[in-house]
């Protein structure tokens, strides 16, 4: 990272294009496919004009529209792609405070934007978010000497640091003895993601990611013979999780700990589940085992099959 | 997949004149041949699909048997076989996913004879009589190993009998991936005797437990088998378990499957 000249998992860009009417395009480094910037980024966007989520639409993904940045991994969208697209909106609200200070003959200084109203504190002068954004290109009563007609911002956020979120996981399983057969009964995920800004989609995430773990640690495995032949090369032998591999989550966000060096206080949520849940379940067989009176056995390798258990416990 | 011609008769007797064509195959429910096609592991130049033949299919319960049509599909036999063999039943409804169920047929899955499929643990331990468009074969002669049968070519599977025991069980440990059978053992008891039969574990194919069955026979107890066991010599070894674990599935889930029974 260091040798590419980043801090820290490198920058990303948003750039935020109001139109005249007052809705919103927001064109964002991050790609989404399927963990919902499309539904959590204009929420964060919305909160701070105070302006319905409805008037806001991401682009992604499209090289030709989007400023330069740099994807989607490490758990990093929101928090760094979302962090310049907050840039952007400060920027937004700094210019969009000028425009309504002119029309409402205030200093810019003394006008505060609440629920898509900006209003010369204090008094009830006040103008509305949607005449603000029309007069940005239709300037006729406009500080032209002073500032750009249009109202378009775009930011590069990079992060002085890592998030840390922080969490703890257990996991209940019964061991079928005769069989070496291991059912997970109950799985509890805590998660400190810092401020979570949409706490459905962070359950979705962890609950993916849970299965994802579940399967890594019980089920997946790409085995290959002495010549090199791949020998799970369909879902005959190839084992993805299913429905009834996995429990039904308990998961909490309760504890949450604003992220400190990021505008929004967030940390990384996407990989939790997938790297808590491995090691839960396999402590989890180890700890079984021992209960059962298999005290020898202290290492386990995943996938952990009904066969490699039933090996381990012949000792 | 390689291109073929496909007809679709109405009787036996029009399936069996199509099947006499160069290199004709059968086409039960497909849930085996075409995947096979689509890895082009066979290349039939005819498929003669007996899914419009309506005297195999279906069931007709008759005092102490059990007749199922050959083109009768694992979701009807899960739906109607129930009162009169419960067992039966039970393993058709654990066959694959809905989607499996309602295509795959008895037939096709008794010729292809997949030494992890479930049917023919179930026919074996019912000495089921398999019927064809030419003759009558007992399940202990029908089995002759992984993937063979006593079919001839162009032979059809048009029905299977299975005496009704007097109780039953099917225990099926999955393959992980899969979910066929990794073993599978059906236990049925009849008045003259026990029988056991096991799929998934040899590399014979599905084959009986005589010892299991002698010593059920004259006690119809899980505690009967205390002390059997099998070797692994002659058990599939694969990613999934090796032969000696095999073996020692057999014994467990036979147990089960008495106790499940009785
Ligand atoms: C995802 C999946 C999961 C499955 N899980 C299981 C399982 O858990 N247990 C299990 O036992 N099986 C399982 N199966 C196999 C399933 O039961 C198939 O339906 C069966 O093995 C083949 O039946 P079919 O009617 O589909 O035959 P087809 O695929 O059409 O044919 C198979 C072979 O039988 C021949 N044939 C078909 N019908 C007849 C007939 N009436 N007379 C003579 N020859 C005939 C064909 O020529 C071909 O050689 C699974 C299959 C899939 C795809």
């Amino acid at each position: 990272m260091g040798q590419l000249g980043a801090r820290a998992g490198l920058y990303d860009a948003a750039t935020v294009r109001v139109n005249a009417t007052g809705s919103i395009s927001v064109m964002v480094g991050a790609h989404s496919h399927g963990q919902g910037h499309e539904t959590a980024f204009p929420q964060v966007v919305a909160e701070m004009l105070g302006i319905d989520e409805s008037m806001i639409d991401i682009v992604h993904g499209d090289t030709s529209k989007i400023p330069f940045g740099m994807g989607t991994y490490g758990s990093r969208s929101l928090a760094v792609c979302g962090s310049a697209m907050v840039r952007a909106t400060e920027k937004i609200i700094n210019k969009a405070k000028k425009i309504a200070g002119h029309l409402l003959e205030a200093s810019d200084a003394d006008i505060e934007l609440k629920d898509g109203q900006f209003t010369v504190a204090g008094t009830d002068k006040s103008v509305a978010w949607g005449d603000v954004t029309l007069a940005a290109y239709v300037p006729h009563n406009y500080p032209l000497e002073d500032i750009e007609p249009g109202l378009e911002e775009t930011a590069f956020y990079d992060p002085a640091n890592f998030t840390y979120p922080s969490g703890a996981y257990a996991c209940e399983l019964e061991l079928d003895p005769e069989t070496g057969r291991v059912t997970i009964e109950r799985f509890a995920a805590a998660d400190d993601f810092g401020n979570v800004v949409n706490p459905m989609i962070v359950e979705g995430q962890v609950h993916g990611g849970l299965a994802q773990g579940i399967g890594q640690a019980l089920l997946e495995s790409c085995v290959y013979d002495e010549n090199g032949q791949l020998l799970s090369a369909s879902y005959m032998d190839y084992a993805m999780p299913r429905a009834e591999d996995v429990p039904f989550y308990q998961v909490d966000h309760s504890c949450a700990t604003p992220c400190t060096h990021n505008p929004l206080g967030v940390k990384g949520c996407g990989e939790a589940g997938a790297i808590g849940s491995p090691p839960a379940v396999v402590n989890a067989v180890i700890d079984a085992l021992h209960s059962g009176g298999y005290t020898q056995v202290d290492h386990i390798d995943m996938p952990v099959s009904p066969h490699r258990v039933w090996k381990a416990m012949q000792g | 997949m390689y291109s073929f011609e496909i007809e679709s008769p109405t009787s036996v007797a029009d399936a069996v004149a199509a099947l006499g064509k160069e290199e004709a195959q059968a086409l039960g429910g497909g849930q085996t041949l075409i995947p096979s096609l689509k890895a082009r592991l066979a290349a039939p130049s005819v498929l003669v699909s007996l899914k419009n033949i309506d005297e195999i299919k279906g069931v007709s319960i008759n005092g102490d048997t059990v007749t199922i049509g050959g083109g009768t599909t694992h979701a009807t036999v899960a739906a109607e076989v129930g009162s009169a063999y419960p067992a039966l039943a039970d393993l058709a409804v654990n066959i694959g996913d809905p989607a499996v169920r309602n295509r795959g047929t008895i037939g096709g899955s008794l010729a292809n004879n997949d030494p992890s499929a479930c049917y023919p643990a179930a026919a074996l331990a019912s000495g089921a009589t398999i019927v064809t468009n030419t003759r009558e074969i007992a399940a202990d002669d029908y089995f002759e190993g992984m993937f063979t049968t006593a079919l001839e070519e162009g032979e059809i599977v048009t029905a299977v009998k299975f005496p009704v025991p007097e109780a039953a069980a099917y225990i099926k440990f999955e393959q992980p991936a899969s979910r066929f059978a990794l073993v599978g053992v059906f236990v049925a008891k009849y008045a003259d005797g026990v029988r056991v039969a096991v799929t998934g574990a040899s590399e014979d194919g599905v084959f009986r437990w005589s010892e299991a069955e002698s010593a059920l026979s004259s006690n119809f107890g899980a505690d009967a088998l205390d002390g059997l066991s099998l070797s692994g010599d002659g058990m599939i070894s694969d990613l999934h378990g090796s032969g000696d674990y095999r073996a020692h599935l057999i014994a467990v889930l036979t147990k089960r499957a008495v106790k499940a029974a009785a």
